[in-house]
Protein backbone atom coordinates (compact mmCIF):
# COMPACT_ATOMS: atom_id res chain seq x y z
CA UNK A 1 0.00 0.00 0.00
CA UNK A 2 1.23 2.86 -0.90
CA UNK A 3 2.64 5.43 1.43
CA UNK A 4 0.38 7.87 3.05
CA UNK A 5 0.86 11.47 2.48
CA UNK A 6 -0.45 15.04 3.65
CA UNK A 7 0.98 18.16 4.86
CA UNK A 8 0.14 20.64 7.83
CA UNK A 9 -0.96 23.73 7.81
CA UNK A 10 2.48 25.05 8.51
CA UNK A 11 3.77 23.72 5.50
CA UNK A 12 0.29 24.31 3.42
CA UNK A 13 1.54 28.31 4.24
CA UNK A 14 4.62 27.73 2.67
CA UNK A 15 3.14 26.72 -0.64
CA UNK A 16 0.37 29.55 -0.98
CA UNK A 17 2.70 31.47 -3.35
CA UNK A 18 3.74 28.97 -6.07
CA UNK A 19 0.06 27.39 -5.81
CA UNK A 20 -1.27 31.09 -6.53
CA UNK A 21 0.95 31.16 -9.57
CA UNK A 22 0.08 27.63 -10.61
CA UNK A 23 3.67 26.43 -10.26
CA UNK A 24 3.41 23.66 -7.98
CA UNK A 25 4.16 20.13 -9.60
CA UNK A 26 0.73 17.96 -9.62
CA UNK A 27 1.06 16.25 -6.50
CA UNK A 28 1.96 18.57 -4.51
CA UNK A 29 -0.72 20.86 -6.03
CA UNK A 30 -3.23 17.94 -5.22
CA UNK A 31 -2.40 17.66 -1.46
CA UNK A 32 -2.55 21.36 -0.88
CA UNK A 33 -5.79 20.99 -2.64
CA UNK A 34 -7.02 18.01 -0.66
CA UNK A 35 -5.41 20.41 2.86
CA UNK A 36 -7.29 23.35 1.58
CA UNK A 37 -10.74 20.88 1.33
CA UNK A 38 -10.81 19.75 4.71
CA UNK A 39 -9.21 23.27 6.62
CA UNK A 40 -10.98 26.13 6.79
CA UNK A 41 -7.91 27.67 8.47
CA UNK A 42 -5.75 27.49 5.79
CA UNK A 43 -9.25 28.48 3.02
CA UNK A 44 -8.81 31.56 4.60
CA UNK A 45 -5.29 31.67 4.56
CA UNK A 46 -5.02 31.14 0.86
CA UNK A 47 -7.83 33.32 0.43
CA UNK A 48 -6.10 36.13 2.63
CA UNK A 49 -2.89 35.70 -0.09
CA UNK A 50 -5.28 36.23 -2.93
CA UNK A 51 -6.30 39.40 -1.51
CA UNK A 52 -2.72 40.34 -0.47
CA UNK A 53 -1.90 40.02 -4.13
CA UNK A 54 -4.37 41.50 -5.46
CA UNK A 55 -4.11 44.61 -3.57
CA UNK A 56 -0.32 45.16 -4.44
CA UNK A 57 -1.43 45.05 -7.28
CA UNK A 58 -3.49 48.06 -7.04
CA UNK A 59 -1.08 49.95 -5.64
CA UNK A 60 0.59 53.13 -7.16
CA UNK A 61 4.08 53.43 -8.02
CA UNK A 62 6.52 55.76 -7.30
CA UNK A 63 6.09 59.19 -10.05
CA UNK A 64 8.45 60.31 -12.54
CA UNK A 65 10.55 62.81 -11.43
CA UNK A 66 10.14 65.94 -13.13
CA UNK A 67 13.75 66.81 -14.22
CA UNK A 68 13.35 63.38 -15.39
CA UNK A 69 10.31 63.75 -17.30
CA UNK A 70 10.96 67.02 -19.24
CA UNK A 71 14.72 65.54 -20.21
CA UNK A 72 13.11 62.53 -21.84
CA UNK A 73 10.37 64.45 -22.90
CA UNK A 74 13.07 66.91 -24.90
CA UNK A 75 15.12 63.45 -26.16
CA UNK A 76 11.48 62.19 -27.53
CA UNK A 77 11.15 65.84 -29.48
CA UNK A 78 14.60 65.24 -30.78
CA UNK A 79 13.99 61.65 -31.65
CA UNK A 80 10.41 62.57 -33.51
CA UNK A 81 12.11 64.83 -35.71
CA UNK A 82 15.07 62.73 -36.99
CA UNK B 1 -15.76 6.95 -18.04
CA UNK B 2 -18.28 7.88 -15.08
CA UNK B 3 -17.29 9.24 -12.15
CA UNK B 4 -18.18 11.96 -9.11
CA UNK B 5 -17.84 15.75 -8.20
CA UNK B 6 -18.28 17.71 -5.26
CA UNK B 7 -19.20 21.21 -6.19
CA UNK B 8 -19.43 24.57 -3.75
CA UNK B 9 -23.25 25.05 -2.70
CA UNK B 10 -23.29 27.61 -6.00
CA UNK B 11 -22.36 25.24 -8.18
CA UNK B 12 -18.66 26.22 -9.04
CA UNK B 13 -15.65 24.47 -8.53
CA UNK B 14 -14.24 24.64 -5.12
CA UNK B 15 -10.53 25.32 -6.14
CA UNK B 16 -11.29 27.28 -9.52
CA UNK B 17 -14.60 28.53 -9.17
CA UNK B 18 -15.68 27.31 -12.12
CA UNK B 19 -19.22 27.68 -12.91
CA UNK B 20 -20.54 24.32 -14.31
CA UNK B 21 -23.13 23.86 -16.56
CA UNK B 22 -25.99 21.72 -13.99
CA UNK B 23 -27.96 19.38 -15.01
CA UNK B 24 -31.75 20.07 -15.59
CA UNK B 25 -33.76 17.61 -17.88
CA UNK B 26 -31.02 16.27 -18.88
CA UNK B 27 -26.94 16.34 -18.13
CA UNK B 28 -25.14 19.55 -18.42
CA UNK B 29 -23.30 20.97 -21.14
CA UNK B 30 -20.08 19.26 -21.82
CA UNK B 31 -16.92 21.18 -20.79
CA UNK B 32 -13.52 20.70 -22.17
CA UNK B 33 -10.29 21.90 -21.05
CA UNK B 34 -6.57 22.33 -22.98
CA UNK B 35 -4.78 19.45 -22.42
CA UNK B 36 -2.02 20.37 -20.15
CA UNK B 37 -1.71 17.58 -17.84
CA UNK B 38 -0.43 19.17 -14.16
CA UNK B 39 -2.18 22.56 -14.78
CA UNK B 40 -5.73 22.13 -16.69
CA UNK B 41 -8.21 19.22 -16.74
CA UNK B 42 -11.33 18.34 -15.40
CA UNK B 43 -10.34 17.06 -11.63
CA UNK B 44 -13.06 13.97 -10.93
CA UNK B 45 -13.62 11.37 -7.76
CA UNK B 46 -13.75 7.51 -8.64
CA UNK B 47 -15.64 5.79 -5.20
CA UNK B 48 -12.83 5.38 -3.56
CA UNK B 49 -11.53 9.20 -3.87
CA UNK B 50 -15.20 10.78 -2.05
CA UNK B 51 -13.90 11.10 1.67
CA UNK B 52 -11.15 13.26 0.31
CA UNK B 53 -12.66 15.71 -1.42
CA UNK B 54 -16.27 15.66 1.02
CA UNK B 55 -17.71 18.98 -0.35
CA UNK B 56 -21.04 20.86 -0.17
CA UNK B 57 -22.58 19.62 -3.21
CA UNK B 58 -21.73 15.69 -5.00
CA UNK B 59 -22.80 15.39 -8.72
CA UNK B 60 -21.95 12.48 -10.68
CA UNK B 61 -19.93 13.50 -13.87
CA UNK B 62 -19.19 11.90 -17.22
CA UNK B 63 -16.16 12.11 -18.73
CA UNK B 64 -14.22 11.85 -22.10
CA UNK B 65 -11.29 11.90 -23.91
CA UNK B 66 -8.01 11.60 -22.30
CA UNK B 67 -7.93 10.18 -18.53
CA UNK B 68 -5.26 10.47 -16.91
CA UNK B 69 -5.28 8.80 -13.07
CA UNK B 70 -3.82 10.02 -9.99
CA UNK B 71 -4.05 8.50 -6.64
CA UNK B 72 -6.55 10.26 -5.18
CA UNK B 73 -8.31 12.01 -8.32
CA UNK B 74 -8.73 11.41 -12.23
CA UNK B 75 -8.30 14.11 -14.66
CA UNK B 76 -9.56 14.53 -17.82
CA UNK B 77 -10.14 16.29 -20.73
CA UNK B 78 -13.91 16.83 -21.12
CA UNK B 79 -17.04 16.21 -18.95
CA UNK B 80 -20.15 16.98 -18.06
CA UNK B 81 -22.75 16.69 -14.86
CA UNK B 82 -25.17 14.06 -15.53
CA UNK B 83 -27.01 14.53 -12.24
CA UNK B 84 -26.61 15.40 -9.11
CA UNK B 85 -26.73 12.68 -5.88
CA UNK B 86 -29.18 14.01 -3.43
CA UNK B 87 -28.79 11.61 -1.01
CA UNK B 88 -25.61 13.56 -0.38
CA UNK B 89 -27.50 16.29 1.33
CA UNK B 90 -26.58 18.51 4.88
CA UNK B 91 -28.29 15.66 6.92
CA UNK B 92 -26.79 12.77 5.37
CA UNK B 93 -23.76 14.98 5.44
CA UNK B 94 -23.89 15.58 9.48
CA UNK B 95 -24.51 11.94 9.80
CA UNK B 96 -21.16 10.90 8.39
CA UNK B 97 -19.40 13.53 10.47
CA UNK B 98 -20.74 11.46 13.02
CA UNK B 99 -20.12 8.46 11.97
CA UNK B 100 -16.05 9.52 11.46
CA UNK B 101 -16.32 10.97 14.30
CA UNK B 102 -17.18 8.10 16.45
CA UNK B 103 -14.65 6.10 14.95
CA UNK B 104 -11.98 8.61 15.25
CA UNK B 105 -12.95 7.94 19.15
CA UNK B 106 -13.58 4.67 19.25
CA UNK B 107 -10.04 3.98 17.88
CA UNK B 108 -8.43 6.51 19.98
CA UNK B 109 -9.85 4.56 23.33
CA UNK B 110 -8.64 1.31 21.67
CA UNK B 111 -5.08 2.52 20.76
CA UNK B 112 -4.23 4.56 24.01
CA UNK B 113 -4.58 7.64 22.15
CA UNK B 114 -5.79 9.90 23.85
CA UNK B 115 -4.47 13.01 23.21
CA UNK B 116 -6.88 12.92 20.07
CA UNK B 117 -9.87 13.20 21.82
CA UNK B 118 -9.75 17.11 22.81
CA UNK B 119 -9.31 17.67 18.64
CA UNK B 120 -12.16 15.18 17.90
CA UNK B 121 -15.43 17.28 19.14
CA UNK B 122 -13.94 20.80 18.11
CA UNK B 123 -13.59 19.55 14.87
CA UNK B 124 -17.35 19.02 14.25
CA UNK B 125 -18.22 22.32 12.63
CA UNK B 126 -15.86 22.00 9.80
CA UNK B 127 -17.53 18.79 8.91
CA UNK B 128 -17.46 16.03 6.84
CA UNK B 129 -13.83 16.24 4.93
CA UNK B 130 -12.15 17.32 8.38
CA UNK B 131 -13.61 14.27 10.79
CA UNK B 132 -12.89 11.86 7.57
CA UNK B 133 -9.03 13.15 8.09
CA UNK B 134 -9.06 13.10 11.97
CA UNK B 135 -10.71 9.25 11.74
CA UNK B 136 -8.20 8.26 9.24
CA UNK B 137 -4.83 9.84 10.88
CA UNK B 138 -5.32 8.32 13.91
CA UNK B 139 -6.27 4.82 12.33
CA UNK B 140 -2.29 5.76 10.96
CA UNK B 141 -0.74 6.40 14.19
CA UNK B 142 -2.53 3.26 15.22
CA UNK B 143 -2.02 0.74 12.37
CA UNK B 144 0.77 2.92 10.06
CA UNK B 145 -0.29 3.60 6.35
CA UNK B 146 -2.34 0.68 5.65
CA UNK B 147 -4.58 1.23 8.30
CA UNK B 148 -5.01 4.53 7.12
CA UNK B 149 -6.38 3.41 3.91
CA UNK B 150 -8.24 0.78 5.31
CA UNK B 151 -10.35 3.96 7.13
CA UNK B 152 -10.40 5.63 4.02
CA UNK B 153 -11.94 2.34 2.49
CA UNK B 154 -14.27 2.20 5.18
CA UNK B 155 -15.55 5.61 4.67
CA UNK B 156 -15.76 4.68 0.89
CA UNK B 157 -17.87 1.74 1.94
CA UNK B 158 -20.26 3.93 4.07
CA UNK B 159 -20.57 6.36 1.67
CA UNK B 160 -21.33 4.42 -1.22
CA UNK B 161 -24.04 2.75 0.31
CA UNK B 162 -25.83 5.55 1.94
CA UNK B 163 -25.87 7.26 -1.01
CA UNK B 164 -26.33 4.55 -3.22
CA UNK B 165 -24.06 4.41 -5.61
CA UNK B 166 -22.33 1.53 -7.88
CA UNK C 1 -4.93 33.96 -10.55
CA UNK C 2 -2.69 37.31 -10.57
CA UNK C 3 -0.60 36.37 -13.62
CA UNK C 4 -3.01 35.96 -16.74
CA UNK C 5 -5.66 38.74 -15.94
CA UNK C 6 -3.21 41.43 -15.63
CA UNK C 7 -0.50 40.08 -17.90
CA UNK C 8 -3.87 40.01 -20.37
CA UNK C 9 -4.52 43.72 -19.78
CA UNK C 10 -1.20 44.60 -19.96
CA UNK C 11 -0.37 43.20 -23.67
CA UNK C 12 -3.59 45.24 -25.20
CA UNK C 13 -2.48 48.39 -23.63
CA UNK C 14 0.79 47.67 -24.92
CA UNK C 15 0.26 47.34 -27.99
CA UNK C 16 -1.96 50.44 -27.98
CA UNK C 17 0.91 52.20 -26.62
CA UNK C 18 3.20 51.09 -29.41
CA UNK C 19 1.10 51.76 -32.07
CA UNK C 20 0.58 55.57 -30.97
CA UNK C 21 4.14 56.03 -29.51
CA UNK C 22 5.45 54.64 -33.21
CA UNK C 23 3.32 57.35 -34.53
CA UNK C 24 5.21 60.19 -32.55
CA UNK C 25 2.47 60.53 -29.89
CA UNK C 26 3.79 62.14 -26.81
CA UNK C 27 1.38 61.27 -24.31
CA UNK C 28 1.79 57.62 -25.61
CA UNK C 29 5.66 57.91 -24.58
CA UNK C 30 4.82 59.45 -21.19
CA UNK C 31 2.35 56.92 -20.49
CA UNK C 32 5.04 54.41 -20.98
CA UNK C 33 7.27 55.97 -18.99
CA UNK C 34 5.39 56.77 -16.31
CA UNK C 35 4.11 52.76 -16.50
CA UNK C 36 7.95 51.29 -15.91
CA UNK C 37 9.34 53.76 -14.15
CA UNK C 38 9.70 52.22 -10.76
CA UNK C 39 10.58 49.03 -12.39
CA UNK C 40 13.46 50.28 -14.04
CA UNK C 41 14.84 52.65 -11.65
CA UNK C 42 14.69 50.11 -8.94
CA UNK C 43 16.02 47.25 -11.51
CA UNK C 44 18.90 49.70 -12.54
CA UNK C 45 19.72 50.73 -8.83
CA UNK C 46 20.82 47.08 -8.40
CA UNK C 47 23.49 47.56 -11.14
CA UNK C 48 24.95 50.62 -10.01
CA UNK C 49 26.46 52.46 -6.97
CA UNK C 50 23.71 55.59 -6.82
CA UNK C 51 20.45 56.33 -6.97
CA UNK C 52 21.85 59.22 -9.28
CA UNK C 53 23.20 57.18 -11.16
CA UNK C 54 20.07 54.21 -11.61
CA UNK C 55 18.50 57.73 -12.82
CA UNK C 56 21.04 58.56 -15.89
CA UNK C 57 20.62 54.92 -16.90
CA UNK C 58 16.87 54.65 -17.31
CA UNK C 59 16.90 57.92 -19.23
CA UNK C 60 19.92 56.16 -21.26
CA UNK C 61 17.84 53.27 -21.65
CA UNK C 62 14.67 55.15 -22.87
CA UNK C 63 16.55 56.66 -25.14
CA UNK C 64 18.05 53.52 -26.72
CA UNK C 65 14.26 52.33 -26.54
CA UNK C 66 13.23 55.15 -29.27
CA UNK C 67 16.19 54.57 -31.32
CA UNK C 68 15.43 51.09 -31.68
CA UNK C 69 11.55 51.30 -31.52
CA UNK C 70 11.27 50.75 -35.30
CA UNK C 71 12.78 47.73 -35.41
CA UNK C 72 11.13 46.40 -32.36
CA UNK C 73 9.27 43.27 -34.39
CA UNK C 74 7.27 42.67 -31.47
CA UNK C 75 9.21 38.69 -31.18
CA UNK C 76 8.77 39.31 -27.11
CA UNK C 77 6.39 41.69 -25.03
CA UNK C 78 7.35 45.66 -25.05
CA UNK C 79 8.10 45.52 -21.33
CA UNK C 80 10.33 42.57 -21.76
CA UNK C 81 12.42 44.15 -24.77
CA UNK C 82 12.55 47.72 -22.67
CA UNK C 83 14.03 46.03 -19.64
CA UNK C 84 16.26 43.84 -21.57
CA UNK C 85 18.09 47.44 -22.95
CA UNK C 86 17.57 48.55 -19.30
CA UNK C 87 19.64 45.81 -18.00
CA UNK C 88 21.89 46.32 -20.63
CA UNK C 89 22.24 49.77 -19.86
CA UNK C 90 22.53 49.27 -16.27
CA UNK C 91 25.48 46.58 -16.84
CA UNK C 92 27.58 48.34 -18.96
CA UNK C 93 27.22 51.52 -16.60
CA UNK C 94 28.02 49.61 -13.49
CA UNK C 95 31.31 47.63 -14.89
CA UNK C 96 32.01 51.52 -15.97
CA UNK C 97 31.64 52.53 -12.65
CA UNK C 98 33.36 49.79 -11.01
CA UNK C 99 30.49 49.05 -9.16
CA UNK C 100 32.23 49.38 -5.18
CA UNK C 101 28.95 48.01 -3.57
CA UNK C 102 28.00 44.67 -3.64
CA UNK C 103 25.03 43.31 -5.32
CA UNK C 104 22.10 43.27 -2.09
CA UNK C 105 22.13 38.95 -2.39
CA UNK C 106 19.68 37.62 -4.48
CA UNK C 107 20.14 34.32 -3.43
CA UNK C 108 17.28 34.19 -0.37
CA UNK C 109 19.37 33.62 2.44
CA UNK C 110 18.41 31.51 5.98
CA UNK C 111 15.04 30.30 6.81
CA UNK C 112 12.27 32.40 7.11
CA UNK C 113 8.81 31.18 7.97
CA UNK C 114 6.03 32.27 6.18
CA UNK C 115 3.70 33.16 9.81
CA UNK C 116 5.60 32.52 12.88
CA UNK C 117 5.94 29.14 13.87
CA UNK C 118 4.26 30.07 17.32
CA UNK C 119 1.23 29.65 15.48
CA UNK C 120 1.08 26.44 14.64
CA UNK C 121 0.66 23.39 16.57
CA UNK C 122 3.82 21.69 17.98
CA UNK C 123 5.43 18.11 17.82
CA UNK C 124 3.82 16.86 20.37
CA UNK C 125 0.20 17.70 19.16
CA UNK C 126 -2.39 15.09 18.26
CA UNK C 127 -2.59 17.31 15.25
CA UNK C 128 1.16 18.98 14.86
CA UNK C 129 1.54 21.86 12.21
CA UNK C 130 -1.78 22.33 12.47
CA UNK C 131 -2.85 26.32 13.25
CA UNK C 132 -3.67 27.24 17.04
CA UNK C 133 -6.22 29.79 15.79
CA UNK C 134 -7.43 30.05 12.59
CA UNK C 135 -6.06 33.21 10.61
CA UNK C 136 -8.91 35.77 9.72
CA UNK C 137 -11.73 35.21 7.19
CA UNK C 138 -11.66 38.32 5.23
CA UNK C 139 -14.63 37.41 3.35
CA UNK C 140 -16.54 38.63 6.49
CA UNK C 141 -14.70 42.39 5.97
CA UNK C 142 -17.02 44.49 4.62
CA UNK C 143 -15.97 45.61 1.18
CA UNK C 144 -14.85 49.05 2.28
CA UNK C 145 -12.08 47.94 4.90
CA UNK C 146 -10.12 46.77 1.90
CA UNK C 147 -10.45 49.40 -0.62
CA UNK C 148 -9.70 52.26 1.59
CA UNK C 149 -7.22 54.74 1.55
CA UNK C 150 -5.39 53.36 4.75
CA UNK C 151 -4.75 49.81 3.50
CA UNK C 152 -3.25 51.12 0.35
CA UNK C 153 -1.31 52.96 2.80
CA UNK C 154 -0.16 49.93 4.85
CA UNK C 155 0.74 47.60 1.40
CA UNK C 156 2.95 50.54 0.04
CA UNK C 157 4.68 50.89 3.29
CA UNK C 158 5.53 47.32 4.15
CA UNK C 159 6.44 47.10 0.58
CA UNK C 160 8.89 49.70 0.76
CA UNK C 161 10.48 48.07 4.29
CA UNK C 162 11.12 45.13 1.98
CA UNK C 163 14.42 44.13 1.79
CA UNK C 164 15.50 45.74 -2.01
CA UNK C 165 15.55 41.87 -3.70
CA UNK C 166 11.92 40.75 -2.05
CA UNK C 167 10.46 44.49 -3.01
CA UNK C 168 12.02 44.43 -6.69
CA UNK C 169 10.52 40.94 -7.01
CA UNK C 170 6.95 42.09 -5.91
CA UNK C 171 6.88 44.89 -7.69
CA UNK C 172 7.72 43.52 -10.63
CA UNK C 173 5.42 40.36 -10.43
CA UNK C 174 2.44 41.41 -8.77
CA UNK C 175 2.67 45.38 -9.75
CA UNK C 176 3.98 45.44 -12.79
CA UNK C 177 2.73 41.74 -13.94
CA UNK C 178 5.87 40.74 -15.36
CA UNK C 179 6.11 37.00 -15.39
CA UNK C 180 9.08 35.30 -13.86
CA UNK C 181 11.08 34.69 -17.17
CA UNK C 182 11.27 38.45 -17.18
CA UNK C 183 11.95 38.61 -13.80
CA UNK C 184 14.97 35.81 -14.01
CA UNK C 185 16.34 37.90 -16.85
CA UNK C 186 16.48 41.60 -15.60
CA UNK C 187 18.04 40.31 -12.22
CA UNK C 188 20.07 37.79 -13.35
CA UNK C 189 18.31 34.87 -10.81
CA UNK C 190 16.91 31.59 -11.00
CA UNK C 191 13.64 30.93 -11.45
CA UNK C 192 13.67 29.03 -8.09
CA UNK C 193 15.55 31.96 -5.97
CA UNK C 194 13.08 34.20 -7.58
CA UNK C 195 10.12 32.76 -6.34
CA UNK C 196 11.69 32.45 -2.57
CA UNK C 197 11.52 36.14 -3.41
CA UNK C 198 8.41 36.58 -4.19
CA UNK C 199 7.14 34.08 -1.90
CA UNK C 200 8.68 35.67 1.48
CA UNK C 201 8.06 39.23 -0.04
CA UNK C 202 3.92 38.50 -0.18
CA UNK C 203 4.17 36.64 2.91
CA UNK C 204 5.54 39.81 4.87
CA UNK C 205 3.03 42.01 3.06
CA UNK C 206 0.33 39.99 4.22
CA UNK C 207 1.63 40.15 7.50
CA UNK C 208 1.06 43.89 7.51
CA UNK C 209 -2.15 43.71 6.02
CA UNK C 210 -3.17 40.81 8.97
CA UNK C 211 -2.36 43.31 11.67
CA UNK C 212 -3.98 46.33 10.43
CA UNK C 213 -7.35 44.45 9.46
CA UNK C 214 -7.29 42.39 12.68
CA UNK C 215 -6.46 44.97 14.60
Amino acid sequence: MAEHEHISCQEVVELVSDYLDQTLPADEATLFEQHINFCDGCDWYLDQMRTTVATVGRVTEEEVPEETRDKLLTAFREWKRS
Amino acid sequence: MNAYKFLRADGTGVFTRFAWPLPDAGPGDWVATEPHPCRSGIHACRLGDLPYWAGRVLYEIELEGEVVEHKTKVVASRGRLLRRVDTWDDALRATYTRYCADRAHEMARESGLERWEEVIEPSIPEGPALLGFVAARIAEEAGGPQAYHAERARQTDWLADRLGLA
Amino acid sequence: MPESGLQERTAAEEGELLARLRAGDERAFEALVERHYATMLAVARHYVNTRAVAEEVVQEAWLGVLKGIDRFEGRSSLRTWILRILVNTAKTRGVREARSVPFSSLVPEGAEPAVEPARFRGADDPFPGHWRAYPGNWQRLPDEALADRETLKVVLAAIHQLPPPQRIVITMRDIQGCDAQEVCEALDVSEGNQRVLLHRARSKVRGALERHLDG
